[in-house]
C-alpha cells in the first residue's frame, strides 16, 4: 500500500478511536462468548464469521498502527498492517455482519461489536473498496436530495394510481386527495420506500383512522448508513428532517424499516417533531379505537419475527404483538424472541448485496426457528427483513407465507 | 415506442422490492458499451424519481419514460 494512501487510512482509524470505541478495543478478552451468538456463524461456523472474529480484523490493524507494542513488536498479540489483504478481510468482516448487535446480548462486557466494523466500513471507504452497489445506492439518494425538484413531477405522475387502489380498498367514493403531498401543517409526514406497497398499505391505515398526512418525496431506507458513511448517512437523513421542518409536522412516521427508524429516532439528536415507526402508529389508532380490525380473522398458525433495529435496537416489542393479538386465532412466539431473537441476516443493507447463496446459509438459524413455531404465516415490520425471510422460505423451500404488519393489518381493517 | 428507439437490452424488473431495481439496472448498465440503450420495466412507483436520481449520480441518460397501465418503462442510455 501506497505511503499516503496508509497515512490517510491511519487518519481515518484515528478519527473513530473514541472513547467508547478504545474501550471496546481494549477489553475483549476474545473468550468465545459470542460465537454461539450470531446468525452468520451458526450458519457457517468459521471463525471470520463469528462477532469477535470479525472485530479481530480491526484490532490487529489498530494495535499495529497505534500501539507501540504493536508497532515494535508485531508478533505479541497479531498486530498487522493494512495491506492489500487485509482489506480484503476487512470487507468480508463488515459486510458479512448485519449490525443486529444480537452477540452484545451475550458478550459479558457488552462489546458493540457492530460499533467496531465502523472502523473498517470507514476504511473501506477511504480505500476506495467498499461494496460498489452500497456507494452506488448512497450517491443516489444524496442526488435526489440535492435535485429533488427535478424528480417531484415523475414521483406524482404515479401517486394517481396508488389513491386508485386506496379508494377501492376502502370502499370510497372518491379518490381525491386519499395520497396527500406537500401538505403544509400536516400532522402526520410518512416516508416511505419506493414500492408501491410500502405506500397504499400505510395510506390505507391512514384514510381509514382519518389521519391528517402527508407523504414524504423521499425514501426512509438510508444507504449512507449500511455503507458505514457518515457524511452520506447524514446527509440522506436530513432530507427528510427538512423536508419535515418546512411542512411544519408535527410527527414522521416511518415505514417497516428498521434502520430508517433507528436514526431519526436515536441518531440525529433532538428533532421539532416525534419519530413514531408505523407498527407504534397503527398500535396507537387501534389503543383510541380510531381504526378497527377483524378480530381473530387469521386462524392460520402466525408468528411475528422481530426485526433486529426495531426490536433490539429500538425496543420496539409490544406494539407489534398487541396488533397481531387482535388478528391472529394461533399466535405463536419464536423461541429465543424479542432482545434474544436470532436476526434473520438482510440486515446491514446486506439484501442489496450480490450474495444470496451466503444469505441463505446465514439464516439457518430464522429458518429453524419459523419451523419450530409450526406457523403458516411469518408477519415482520422491516422490509429488509419481509426480503430476507422470502430468500429463506425460498432457499429452505419452506411452507410459509411471510408479510408486513402493514399489509396484514390493511387487509382486514373493518372499514 | 421500441421502434423509435433501438433497445439493446431489456430487463422485467416488475415485483421486485426496493432497493433491487436500481440495483439491477446499475449492475446491467456496468456490463452495457457506451452508447447501447436499456428498456427496464418496473412496478415500483419509487422508480419514478429514484431511476432519474440514479442516472444523475452515475453519469447516465434516461431518454424517456413511458407510463403502461401497471409498470412504466425508463429507456437509459448508457453515456460514460
Amino acid at each position: 500500500m501506497e505511503k499516503e494512501k496508509l497515512r490517510e487510512l491511519k487518519k481515518l482509524i484515528a478519527s473513530r478511536l473514541t472513547r467508547p470505541m478504545r474501550y471496546y478495543l481494549d477489553t475483549c478478552t476474545r473468550c468465545g462468548l459470542c460465537y454461539d451468538s450470531c446468525h452468520a456463524y451458526y450458519g457457517i461456523p468459521k471463525k471470520e464469521y463469528s462477532p469477535v472474529g470479525r472485530a479481530e480484523v480491526v484490532r490487529r490493524a489498530v494495535k499495529k498502527h497505534f500501539r507501540p507494542s504493536g508497532r515494535l513488536f508485531p508478533y505479541w498479540g497479531d498486530a498487522t498492517a493494512l495491506d492489500e489483504r487485509v482489506m480484503d478481510e476487512m470487507k468480508e468482516a463488515a459486510f458479512s455482519c448485519t449490525g443486529c448487535r444480537r452477540c452484545m446480548m451475550y458478550c459479558p462486557f457488552g462489546i458493540d461489536m457492530p460499533y467496531i466494523l465502523g472502523i473498517a466500513k470507514v476504511l473501506l471507504i477511504g480505500y476506495g473498496n467498499a461494496p460498489e452497489e452500497l456507494v452506488m445506492l448512497a450517491d443516489a439518494a444524496v442526488e435526489k436530495g440535492r435535485s429533488i425538484d427535478e424528480f417531484k413531477e415523475g414521483f406524482r405522475s404515479v401517486i394517481g394510481d396508488m389513491e386508485l387502489e386506496v379508494q377501492k380498498r376502502l370502499g370510497l367514493p372518491s379518490a381525491d386527495d386519499l395520497i396527500p403531498m406537500e401538505k403544509k401543517n400536516a400532522d402526520v409526514l410518512f416516508v416511505g420506500l419506493s414500492g408501491a406497497h410500502s405506500i397504499i398499505h400505510p395510506a390505507v391505515i391512514f384514510n381509514a383512522a382519518k389521519e391528517n398526512w402527508t407523504l414524504s418525496f423521499f425514501e426512509a431506507v438510508n444507504f449512507g448508513m449500511f455503507a458505514g458513511d457518515p457524511e452520506k448517512m447524514q446527509f440522506i437523513a436530513d432530507r427528510v428532517v427538512n423536508e419535515a421542518k418546512a411542512l411544519g409536522v408535527k410527527e414522521v412516521v416511518i415505514v417497516e424499516c428498521g434502520t430508517a427508524y433507528r436514526i431519526p429516532k436515536f441518531l440525529l439528536g433532538p428533532l421539532p417533531f416525534k419519530v413514531t415507526s408505523i407498527a407504534e402508529k397503527i398500535h396507537q389508532y387501534l389503543a383510541e379505537g380510531r381504526i378497527r380490525v377483524k378480530e381473530g380473522a387469521i386462524a392460520e398458525p402466525l408468528t411475528y419475527h422481530d426485526p433486529c433495529q426495531l426490536g433490539r435496537n429500538a425496543g420496539v416489542f409490544e406494539e407489534p404483538r398487541e396488533i397481531l393479538g387482535r388478528l391472529a386465532a394461533d399466535y405463536r412466539e419464536m423461541s429465543p424472541t424479542r432482545e434474544y431473537n436470532w436476526c434473520c441476516g438482510g440486515g446491514g443493507g446486506l439484501v442489496a448485496l450480490d450474495n444470496e447463496e451466503f444469505r441463505i446459509k446465514t439464516g439457518k438459524a430464522k429458518k429453524d426457528q419459523i419451523d419450530a413455531t409450526g406457523a403458516k404465516i411469518v408477519v415482520s415490520a422491516c422490509e429488509n427483513c419481509i426480503l430476507q425471510l422470502n430468500t429463506i422460505k425460498d432457499g429452505y423451500g419452506l411452507d410459509v407465507e411471510v408479510k408486513s404488519l402493514s399489509e396484514l393489518v390493511a387487509e382486514n381493517l373493518v372499514v | 415506442m421500441s421502434d423509435e428507439i433501438k433497445v439493446d437490452v431489456k430487463m422485467d424488473l416488475k415485483g421486485l422490492a426496493c432497493p433491487l431495481p436500481v440495483v439491477k439496472v446499475s449492475q446491467q448498465v456496468k456490463k452495457m458499451k457506451v452508447g447501447e440503450v436499456l428498456e427496464a420495466e418496473t412496478t415500483d412507483p419509487g422508480a419514478h424519481a429514484d431511476f432519474p436520481a440514479w442516472a444523475k449520480s452515475s453519469g447516465n441518460e434516461i431518454v424517456k419514460t413511458v407510463k403502461e397501465e401497471k409498470s412504466a418503462k425508463f429507456y437509459i442510455k448508457k453515456l460514460k
